[in-house]
C-alpha cells in the first residue's frame, strides 16, 4: 500500500500556494490534515502528480472572533476546534459535532477545510456548516469570493470550489439569543462515520417555535435542509406527538437515501426520523423559555 | 529413568511457591510496551529485496493473456514470478480435506478476489507496486459461484473442475440411536441459523523474509509464524525439498487468533528469491491484503438444528446440520473448525445422543482459515439459542433448565456422544456463582419494569465448553492424520546456576515466555529474571507445535516440568556420590539438594551444576556431565478415531457461565450491554493474570462477533469489507467491564491440574448475548438467528414481526 509517485511542496504563503496549484502542466492536490487524502494516495485511489502541503502557511489555522461571528482557518485542527472555549461558548452546535468526529487521533491531525472540501455526505461539518448559515472565504487566481454553505455542497464529495480554489476560512454568523442547539448521530461503533445524523436549532416564543432548523446527512448526497417541516414547526407548540410527526414526515420525505452494508436505504429513512426527532428535542431543551 | 511430573501445585519441589500460580506480571510486556520488540518487518538482511503481489480483482475468470516484461525492464525491478514460474518450481500446497490446495500462483484462472497472479521483487516496496502497473493482463470473467446451496446442485459451475464436485465434503456422523430419541420426544425443537464471516484480526498482519540458497539448495524463511515446525514441513513439501534444509525462524508476532496464513505469499516471496538469485525478499501482507487475501476470515455458516426434549425437560437428542462455505480452496485449514465441534459436540450438557449432517462446499470467496476457538463458537452460539427456544415454549427458567441438564460433577471423566472425553467440572456451582454475581434476580425484576414500560430488556444465561489441548486426532474427519501433539522444551543450567529454557516457538503476545520461567524459578529456586526463554529455529528446536488449539499452556508446562525432573535426577546422582549415599536418600527441595535431618548436608543447584562441569575427577563414572535435559509432553491416552469419528481428543474442557443484560432501541436496533458477568473454570490459573488478558480479550472478540464484525460480499462474490471502515471490530467504547470470577476444578489428566484456556470466552460470548437479544425481543415475537445482529438487522427483525412476517417458533409436531 505504497502511493504512485508524486512530488512535494510546502509554500509557506496562500500566494505561492495559488501559484503552485494554477501550473496546468501538473495535476496537483492540495494537502491539509491527510486523513482522507493519504489513505487515498496509499491505494492509488487518488494519483496527482504533486502535493501542496498547506502545513506551512501561517494563521491559516486561525480561530477569531469578528464582530461576533466566529471565524475559523481552514488548517484549523478538530482538536484545536474541540478544545476551543470561544467555540464552545459563540457555537455550541460546532462545539458538539466535533466530538463525534472519529477519534482523537484523527481529530489531531484533520482540519475544518479537509472535511469541508472534502464534502463526505456522512460528514458532520457540511450539515453544521448548512444549520448554521455558515459561509466560505476561498481564494483563486483572480481573488477572493465567498460562497453560502446552502451553496458550497454540490454533490457526493463535490463542492463549489474551482480546482485553483482554495478554501481559506469558514465564518460562523453569531447566533440569535436564545437559541437552542441539537445534535443526533447514529453509527456502528462510537466514532464512525454516521449511518444517518442530524443538526438542529430552535427558538421559542411564548412557548412556540419562533424558529427552527433541521439539517441531516449521512443520508443523500449531500446535507439534507428539512425545509417545508422547517417551515411546518413555526408557531407550534412544541410536543412529543408534533416532533414524531415532524420526524416522520422528514423519513417519508427523503429521496433516495442510499444504502450499504450497515445500512438499507429503508433503515436509513427510519433512522433519519429518529436523529431529527432526538435532535430537535435536545434543541427545544436547551432553547430560552422565553 | 522415570520421571513424574507433578500434577498440581503442591507437588512443585518448593515450600513457598512464589510464581506458579500467582499474579506475575508478563516478562514480554516492557520490550512490547516501549517498542523493543523485533517484529519481521524491522529485519533488514544484506541484499534484501522487497515484494509486491498482483492480484486477481475477479473472483472467477479466464487469464487470456499475462506479460511481465514491461516490469521486467523497470529499474530497481529485480525478478517477476508468474504462475508459469509456480509450475516449473512447486507443487500444490497441502490442504484439508485433501486435494483442495494449489500452486501459489493463478495458472490460466483464478479463483477469487485477491488470488496472486503475480509477484514483483524490487529495491523497495514503492518501486514493486509500481511495477505491478506495468504489468499487461487480461481476463475473461466468469460468472462466479456464491451461494453454497446453489453451489452444490449437480448443474451448478465448478470452482475447480478438477474436482468433478463443488462438496470438499458431505457425511453424516451418527452417534447413537438419534432417530428413536427424536421419535420418543414429547418436544421437538426445530430451527435454522446463519453465522456469516468473521475472523482473526492480529495487529501485525502476515510477512516473511524468504532466502533460497542456489547453493546448498536450502530455504530459510522467517516470518511471524504460528507452527514453525508445520510450517517449513509446508515449504519442504511445496518445493520439493528435503525437510532438514527448510529453516524457519519465527519471529514475535503482534497477535495471531489463527490469522496467520499467509503460506501462498511466503512461497512467491521464496520463487522471488530463487528468481533473484538467493536475494533474501520480504514480502509484508498489508491491511487489504490481509483483509481480502490473508488469513483473515472463518466460519461462514448455515445451519439447521433439532433439539429433542423428554417429559421431565431433559434434552434427549441433538441433530445438527452445518453447511460451510469454506471458499475457493482448503489450504488455510478452516475445514478443521468445522470439525473440532466433535471436541465438545453436546457442550456442557448430559444429551446422550447426536447427530452432525456435515457439507464443507467451495466457493468462490477467500478460503476459510482458522480463528479463535476454531469452530465450536458457532456451534455453540445455535445450541444455547436451541436451549432458549425449549426452555421458552416449556416455560422454565433458562438457567434452570441448563442446570437440569447440566453433566453432574460425579459423572467425570465423562465421555460425550461424539466420542470426546471431558475430564473434570463442576457446573452447577459455576452456574450458581455467575448468577449471584450478575444478581440475576435482581436483573429479572429490572427486567420486569422495563418491560412493563415497553422497554427490550433481555437477560442471557449461557454456558459452553471450551475444549483444551487439541489433537490432531480430533480433525480426522477433515483427513487430518496422528494422534498426539508433541512440545517439548530443553531446559540447561550453565556452570554458574544460570538457566535458560529452549522452546520451538516465537513471542505470540499470551506470556508464555513468563509462564517458562515461573515453572523453572519455582523448581530450581531461583528469581524469575534468573531463567532465560531462548526460541529456536525449526532445526534446532526440539519437536514443538507451538501455540494454537488452547495448548501452549498446559504443553509447555509439561515440557519444562518434564525437563527439570531429568535434570534433578542427574543431579540427584552427582550429589548422591559426593555425599557418599545412595540417591534415593537425597532430597530436592527450595533449590538445594540435601540429605534430611543431615546437618550440612546441602547443595545449591549452582554448586551441582559447577561440580558437574568444572569437577571430571568427583563424578560417579559413566555420568552424561551436561545439567541439560530435553523432554518432549504429549497428551497420554489419545486414541485412535472410529468410522465415526470418534476418539479422545482434547485433553481438557473447561466451562463457563456468562450472564448478560441487554437493552435494545426499537428505533435503531442498537444493543446496550449492560452488564456482563463471567464465572469459569479452567482448572488450576497458571498465571491468572494472563489468564484474565485471555478472558478479557476473547469477550472482546464475541462481542465482535455478536453485533460488530462481517465480512461482506455482494452478489458477485466481490469482498466489501476490505478496510477497518467497513469490517468493524469494537473498540474500548464498546466493550463493558466484565464482572468476573472463577471456580477452580483442576484437571486430573495435565501437568499442575490446568485445563486449556487460551481461545476462552469467544466460545460463550456470541451465544451469551444473543440469548440475551433473543430475551429482549420475545415480548414482541422477534427473533435473532443471525449474528452479527447489527442494528439494521435487529430493526428488520423486529419490523418482520410486527408485520406478522416472521416464520412461526421453532415447536414442530412430532410424528
Ligand atoms: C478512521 C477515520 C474515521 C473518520 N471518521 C470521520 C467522521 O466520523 N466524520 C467525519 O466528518 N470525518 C471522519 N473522518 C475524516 C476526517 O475527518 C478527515 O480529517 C477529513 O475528512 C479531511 O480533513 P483533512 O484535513 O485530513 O484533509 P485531507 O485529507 O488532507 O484533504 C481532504 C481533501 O480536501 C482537500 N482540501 C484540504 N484542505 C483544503 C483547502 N483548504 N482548500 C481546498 N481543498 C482542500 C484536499 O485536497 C483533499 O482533496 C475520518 C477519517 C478516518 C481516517
Amino acid at each position: 500500500m505504497k502511493p504512485a509517485p508524486f512530488e512535494y511542496e510546502a509554500p509557506s504563503s496562500v500566494e505561492e500556494a495559488l501559484r503552485l496549484l494554477a501550473d496546468p502542466a501538473i495535476e496537483t492536490s492540495l494537502l491539509a490534515g491527510g486523513q482522507s487524502l493519504v489513505p487515498a494516495l496509499n491505494m492509488r485511489l487518488a494519483r496527482p502528480e504533486r502535493l501542496v502541503d498547506l502545513g506551512r502557511i501561517e494563521g491559516l489555522d486561525a480561530i477569531r472572533d469578528e464582530n461576533g461571528a466566529l471565524c475559523i482557518g481552514a488548517m484549523a485542527t478538530k482538536r484545536s476546534i474541540e478544545r476551543s472555549a470561544l467555540v464552545a461558548q459563540k457555537q455550541p452546535l460546532l462545539h458538539e459535532a466535533t466530538g463525534h468526529i472519529a477519534h482523537p487521533q484523527i481529530r489531531n491531525r484533520g482540519t475544518l477545510g479537509g472535511s469541508m472540501a472534502h464534502a463526505d455526505p456522512a460528514a458532520e461539518y457540511p450539515a453544521v456548516a448548512v444549520a448554521l448559515d455558515a459561509e466560505f472565504r476561498v481564494i483563486g487566481p483572480s481573488g477572493e469570493r465567498r460562497i453560502a454553505a446552502a451553496d458550497f455542497f454540490v454533490t457526493y464529495l463535490t463542492t463549489a470550489l474551482a480546482e485553483d480554489e482554495i478554501l481559506l476560512e469558514v465564518t460562523f454568523p453569531e447566533r440569535p439569543a436564545g437559541e437552542g442547539v441539537g445534535f443526533a448521530e447514529i453509527c456502528r461503533r462510537h466514532g464512525d462515520f454516521a449511518m444517518a445524523g442530524a443538526a438542529a436549532t430552535a427558538r421559542l416564543e411564548a412557548g412556540r417555535y419562533q424558529d427552527a432548523r433541521i439539517v441531516l446527512f449521512g443520508v443523500d448526497a449531500t446535507p439534507v435542509r428539512a425545509l417545508s417541516q422547517e417551515e411546518r414547526l413555526r408557531g407550534e407548540v412544541p410536543s412529543e406527538a408534533l416532533h414524531a410527526e415532524v420526524a416522520a414526515a422528514i423519513g417519508a420525505g427523503l429521496e433516495e437515501p442510499p444504502g450499504d452494508q450497515h445500512a438499507s436505504p429503508e433503515f436509513r429513512r427510519q433512522l433519519a426520523r429518529t436523529v431529527s426527532k432526538r435532535a430537535l428535542e435536545a434543541a427545544v431543551a436547551r432553547a430560552a423559555k422565553a | 529413568m522415570a520421571i513424574e511430573i507433578p500434577k498440581n501445585l503442591d507437588g512443585l519441589p518448593t515450600s513457598q511457591r512464589r510464581f506458579v500460580g500467582r499474579r506475575v506480571r508478563r516478562r514480554e510486556d516492557p520490550a512490547l510496551l516501549t517498542g523493543r520488540t523485533e517484529f519481521l518487518d524491522d529485519i533488514k538482511l544484506p541484499r534484501m529485496l522487497h515484494c509486491a503481489v498482483l492480484r486477481s480483482p475477479f473472483p472467477r475468470a479466464r487469464i487470456e493473456s499475462l506479460d511481465v516484461t514491461a516490469a521486467e525492464a523497470l529499474p530497481g525491478v529485480e525478478a517477476v514470478v508468474t504462475g508459469e514460474d509456480a509450475r516449473r518450481w512447486s507443487h500444490p500446497a497441502a490442504s484439508s480435506p485433501d486435494g483442495w490446495g494449489g500452486h501459489c500462483l493463478a495458472g490460466d484462472e483464478v479463483r477469487l478476489v485477491g488470488e496472486p497472479v503475480a509477484a514483483v521483487a524490487a529495491q523497495s516496496r514503492a518501486a514493486a507496486e509500481d511495477a505491478l502497473e506495468a504489468i499487461e493482463i487480461e481476463y475473461e470473467p466468469l460468472d462466479p459461484i456464491v451461494d453454497p446451496f446453489e453451489a452444490m446442485k449437480p448443474e451448478s459451475p465448478l470452482v475447480d473442475e478438477a474436482k468433478g464436485t463443488n462438496k470438499m465434503l458431505d457425511r453424516v456422523f451418527t452417534w447413537g440411536d438419534v432417530d428413536a430419541a427424536f421419535d420418543a420426544a414429547p418436544h421437538v425443537f426445530r430451527e435454522s441459523f446463519r453465522w456469516n464471516r468473521v475472523g482473526a484480526n492480529p495487529t501485525e498482519t502476515f510477512g516473511a523474509i524468504c532466502e533460497w540458497d542456489p547453493m546448498s539448495l536450502e530455504l530459510t524463511v522467517r516470518g511471524s509464524i504460528q507452527s514453525a515446525s508445520h510450517f517449513g514441513l509446508g515449504r519442504a513439501a511445496v518445493f520439493g525439498l528435503p525437510s532438514n534444509k527448510v529453516n524457519v525462524i519465527a519471529t514475535p508476532h503482534g497477535g495471531s487468533f489463527g490469522g496467520r496464513g499467509g503460506t501462498r505469499c511466503t512461497d512467491v516471496a521464496c520463487l522471488l528469491s530463487r528468481k533473484a538469485e538467493g536475494r533474501p525478499v520480504k514480502w509484508i501482507e498489508d491491511r487489504m491484503e490481509y483483509l481480502t487475501a490473508g488469513g483473515s476470515q472463518a466460519w461462514d455458516r448455515h445451519y439447521e438444528v433439532e433439539l429433542a426434549v423428554d417429559a421431565d425437560a431433559k434434552v434427549t437428542g441433538l441433530r445438527v446440520k452445518l453447511v460451510d462455505d469454506l471458499g475457493a480452496n482448503g489450504e488455510p485449514y478452516g475445514a478443521i473448525c468445522a470439525a473440532k465441534p466433535l471436541a465438545a459436540f453436546t457442550g456442557p450438557y448430559a444429551i446422550p445422543v447426536a447427530a452432525y449432517d456435515l457439507k464443507l462446499v467451495a466457493t468462490n470467496k477467500l478460503p476459510s482459515s482458522p480463528y479463535r476457538g476454531m469452530g465450536p463458537p458457532p456451534h455453540f452460539f445455535v445450541l444455547e439459542q436451541m436451549m432458549d427456544i425449549a426452555a421458552r415454549s416449556l416455560a422454565i427458567d433458562p438457567a434452570e433448565f441448563r442446570r437440569k441438564n447440566f453433566i453432574p460433577k460425579d459423572a467425570f471423566p465423562y465421555t460425550i456422544p461424539s466420542g470426546n472425553e471431558y475430564d473434570s467440572g463442576d457446573y452447577e456451582q459455576v452456574l450458581d456463582r455467575a448468577l449471584e454475581l450478575a444478581d440475576y434476580a435482581g436483573l429479572r425484576r429490572q427486567q420486569a419494569e422495563a418491560r412493563a414500560a415497553g422497554r427490550l430488556f433481555g437477560v442471557g444465561v449461557a454456558s459452553a465448553i471450551e475444549p483444551g489441548v487439541f489433537d490432531w486426532n480430533a480433525y480426522a474427519i477433515v483427513g487430518l492424520p496422528g494422534t498426539g501433539v508433541p512440545e517439548g522444551a530443553t531446559v540447561n543450567i550453565d556452570i554458574l546456576g544460570m538457566i535458560s529454557v529452549r522452546v520451538g516457538f516465537a513471542m505470540e503476545g499470551q506470556g508464555q515466555y513468563t509462564l517458562v520461567s515461573q515453572l523453572a524459578a519455582d523448581y530450581f529456586g531461583c528469581e524469575l529474571e534468573a531463567v532465560r526463554v531462548v526460541p529456536m529455529d525449526t532445526q534446532s528446536a526440539p519437536p514443538s507445535f507451538g501455540p494454537g488449539g488452547s495448548r501452549l499452556g498446559v504443553a509447555i508446562t509439561g515440557a519444562v516440568l518434564g525437563a527439570c525432573e531429568k535434570i534433578r535426577g542427574k543431579m540427584t546422582r552427582v550429589v548422591a556420590g559426593l555425599m557418599q549415599t545412595e540417591p534415593e536418600n537425597i532430597v530436592f527441595r527450595d533449590g538445594k539438594f540435601g540429605i534430611p535431618g543431615v546437618e550440612g548436608a546441602s547443595m545449591s543447584v549452582a554448586e551441582v551444576a559447577g561440580t558437574m562441569l568444572a569437577r571430571s575427577d568427583l563424578l560417579p563414572p559413566d555420568i552424561d556431565p551436561r545439567p541439560e535435559a530435553t523432554h518432549v509432553w504429549t497428551a497420554a491416552g489419545r486414541t485412535e478415531p472410529d468410522a465415526q469419528g470418534r476418539a479422545k481428543s482434547y485433553l481438557t474442557a473447561a466451562q463457563s457461565v456468562h450472564v448478560v443484560a441487554v437493552e435494545i432501541d426499537p428505533e435503531t436496533g442498537q444493543t446496550e450491554i449492560l452488564r456482563y458477568a463471567v464465572v469459569d473454570d479452567c482448572g488450576t490459573r497458571l498465571n491468572p493474570v494472563v489468564v484474565q488478558g485471555q478472558l478479557e480479550g476473547s469477550v472482546a472478540q464475541g462481542i465482535g462477533a455478536a453485533l460488530y464484525e462481517e465480512y461482506v460480499y455482494d452478489d458477485d462474490a466481490q469482498p466489501l469489507t476490505t478496510t477497518y471502515m467497513d469490517y468493524l471490530i469494537p473498540t474500548v467504547n464498546e466493550i463493558p467491564e466484565l464482572l468476573r470470577d472463577e471456580v477452580v476444578t483442576p484437571s486430573p489428566f495435565t501437568p499442575l491440574g490446568a485445563k486449556g484456556c487460551g481461545e476462552g470466552a469467544i466460545h460463550t460470548t456470541p451465544a451469551a448475548v444473543l440469548c440475551a437479544i433473543n430475551d429482549a425481543l420475545a415480548p414482541l415475537g422477534a427473533r435473532a438467528r443471525e449474528v452479527p445482529a447489527t442494528p439494521n438487522r435487529v430493526w428488520n427483525w423486529i419490523q418482520e414481526a410486527g408485520d406478522g412476517n416472521q416464520t412461526p417458533q421453532g415447536e414442530g409436531s412430532n410424528g
